[in-house]
């Protein structure tokens, strides 16, 4: 009991020691996090300007801005940020979209739910080689499941080749990211459902509120907050996806699967051309920034505006 | 107000019908292609069940002298996965409690920075890793493959194990420390045991995602010594037969699948612990 009543004395000297505590604990995390994050990313940013000599693992010259130069004229680059836009936008929309209407559907009562998010949820663990493998065959010109079904259905009146035309695979490569992407997101959306509180619903209804009324009016708004960061989210790890593309496209045909990301790759590790590999990873972490960023600087922007009004 | 009901009902079963279909036709025609002879799947005559089922696509993929050599890349895999897992945990714990309960200065930036690395492209890294790795010589090691991932993971089980810290009551740890308990006595004893459900979250997720990892062994074992199931996966898909292929890819899926299935509810768990808060 003395311990506590002399407390005020020394508190100075148990408040820094606490700090050292709670520091020493974190620093083997932060010691590999930075060993592995920040160290490489310095080095990419340096060998962005240069050109790298991969056999010496040395740099050869710096070269300014060249390598920037060189990718911004060059169009199977231009064309794979424009791609990577487009191919992330399409998996989060679809993604938020569908995953908030499963989640929908599981937040009602119903025989069997666990057993239905467990088949949900499942897709998650598929690893994306066996994700490739399996849309791969799905797709498959001779033994697809989706030329079969259309076959006999009369829609198509010959087989196709799906991932021959290269529209046609950025999006079958889509299909199977989305298919991938929706168990987490449906999870969170549900988890986002089941803290609504229940009294607001109830309340609508008897005030005679439909269905529709009830999903714009206040479903919608409640939801909002949660749906925005999935979206970005989803919109920054689509970006990110290359298990996928290198399983069943290789990038191809004639580069019409090609994003950043997997120009990347192939820049740095198929014609091990470091120098321009890192500055394309450099463009691709300034729109993962900014993608992340746009929505809070327009909200600030917005509240700096318009919010003392 | 019945006909509503009823009406509602089969709305919802209908729907739910549509979305089983959606989420498990994929891996059913993946089975479906593991069991049924070559010549069926590659016969035009579609089938939504198996007329003939085998097994010797289970059989040959499992021939200890098959293209994606199955047993190394398991054995490789299970290391890895379990290594990283626990490397994960170590580090985690400790440093989710300081975030959590600790007096820890620039609290939210720490935790904000390593959160957001997550989304950062992994390409990024991977590119002066892969140098650093090849000028050490150490590319192709069991180390090269757990130390990246184990950085990779991090900051997602930190995250988690934070959560679940933030939910156990500080009145045991209080009553703890007042009976003269150190922070570590408090670390191991206390919170250790209590945090059960948490630490096997952690360990589930950073095993799977370990285990699904393309990217990072695609680029550092490139000289083949080491090979995980995804890698050897991935080189079975340069043969042509499909049979074996789906096999290979069921044998890489049944250890993630047992796990979610078995730790299905400590899953849904790291999701649901974030939110009502």
């Amino acid at each position: 009991m003395t311990d506590l009543l002399n407390q005020p004395s020394n508190s100075q000297f148990k408040f820094s020691r606490e700090k050292i505590l709670a520091f020493t604990l974190i620093l083997p995390s932060l010691i590999l996090v930075f060993i592995t994050y920040l160290y490489p990313a310095i080095f990419t940013f340096v060998i962005s300007f240069a050109e790298y000599d991969i056999i010496r693992l040395k740099i050869k010259k710096f070269i300014q801005f060249k390598n920037f130069e060189f990718l911004i004229s060059n169009y199977f680059f231009t064309s794979s940020v424009l791609r990577t836009i487009y191919f992330g936008f399409l998996i989060c929309v679809f993604t938020t979209i569908l995953s908030f209407l499963i989640a929908l559907l599981l937040n009602e009562k119903f025989i069997g739910k666990a057993f239905l998010r467990v088949m949900i949820v499942l897709p998650w663990a598929v690893p994306s080689v066996v994700s490739g493998v399996l849309w791969g065959q799905m797709f498959h010109a001779d033994t697809g499941f989706l030329n079969a079904l259309l076959y006999q259905l009369g829609v198509i009146s010959g087989y196709k080749i799906w991932l021959a035309d290269p529209l046609v695979a950025l999006h079958v490569i889509a299909i199977a990211e989305i298919w991938k992407a929706i168990p987490f997101m449906t999870l969170f959306f549900l988890s986002g459902l089941q803290s609504l509180p229940s009294e607001v619903f109830e309340a609508a209804s008897v005030d005679g509120a439909n269905v529709f009324q009830r999903f714009s009016n206040i479903l919608f708004p409640l939801m909002l907050p949660i749906a925005i960061p999935l979206f970005l989210i989803q919109f920054v790890l689509a970006m990110k996806s290359f298990d996928t593309i290198f399983v069943l496209t290789r990038g191809g045909p004639g580069g019409g699967t090609t994003t950043l990301n997997y120009f990347i790759y192939q820049e740095a590790f198929e014609t091990f051309n470091l120098g321009r590999a890192s500055a394309a990873a450099y463009v691709l972490l300034i729109i993962t920034l900014a993608v992340v960023l746009i929505p809070t600087i327009s909200r600030f922007l917005l509240k700096f505006f318009w919010g003392n009004k | 107000m019945k006909k509503n009901l009823i009406l509602k009902n089969f709305f919802i079963y209908f729907s739910a019908l549509i979305v089983f279909l959606i989420m498990f036709f994929p891996l059913y025609g993946l089975i479906l292609t593991s069991i049924q002879p070559e010549n069926i799947i590659r016969s035009r005559n579609l089938s939504f069940f198996p007329t003939e089922i085998i097994f010797t696509h289970f059989a040959e993929v499992l021939k200890p002298n098959h293209i994606s050599n199955i047993y190394e890349g398991i054995k490789n895999s299970l290391i890895v996965s379990f290594l990283t897992s626990f490397l994960c945990i170590i580090l985690a714990f400790p440093a989710a409690y300081s975030l959590a309960r600790l007096n820890l200065p620039a609290k939210n930036i720490i935790l904000g920075t390593l959160i957001s690395i997550y989304f950062l492209p992994t390409i990024l890294f991977v590119i002066p890793l892969f140098v650093i790795l090849v000028s050490y010589q150490l590319d192709d090691t069991i180390l090269s493959l757990v130390v990246p991932y184990t950085a990779f993971t991090l900051p997602f089980v930190i995250w988690i194990l934070k959560s679940f810290i933030d939910k156990l009551p500080v009145e045991v740890e209080e009553a703890a420390k007042i009976d003269g308990c150190s922070t570590l006595q408090l670390l191991i004893h206390i919170i250790f045991p209590l945090l059960r459900p948490g630490l096997i979250a952690a360990f589930i997720f950073a095993f799977i995602l370990s285990w699904v990892e393309f990217l990072t062994p695609l680029i550092f074992t490139n000289n083949l010594k080491i090979s995980t199931v995804a890698l050897g996966l991935f080189r079975s898909t340069i043969d042509i037969k499909i049979g074996q292929q789906a096999a290979a890819a069921i044998i890489t899926l049944i250890p993630v699948i047992i796990l979610m299935i078995f730790f299905q509810q400590y899953i849904t768990k790291v999701v649901l612990s974030g939110s009502d808060k």
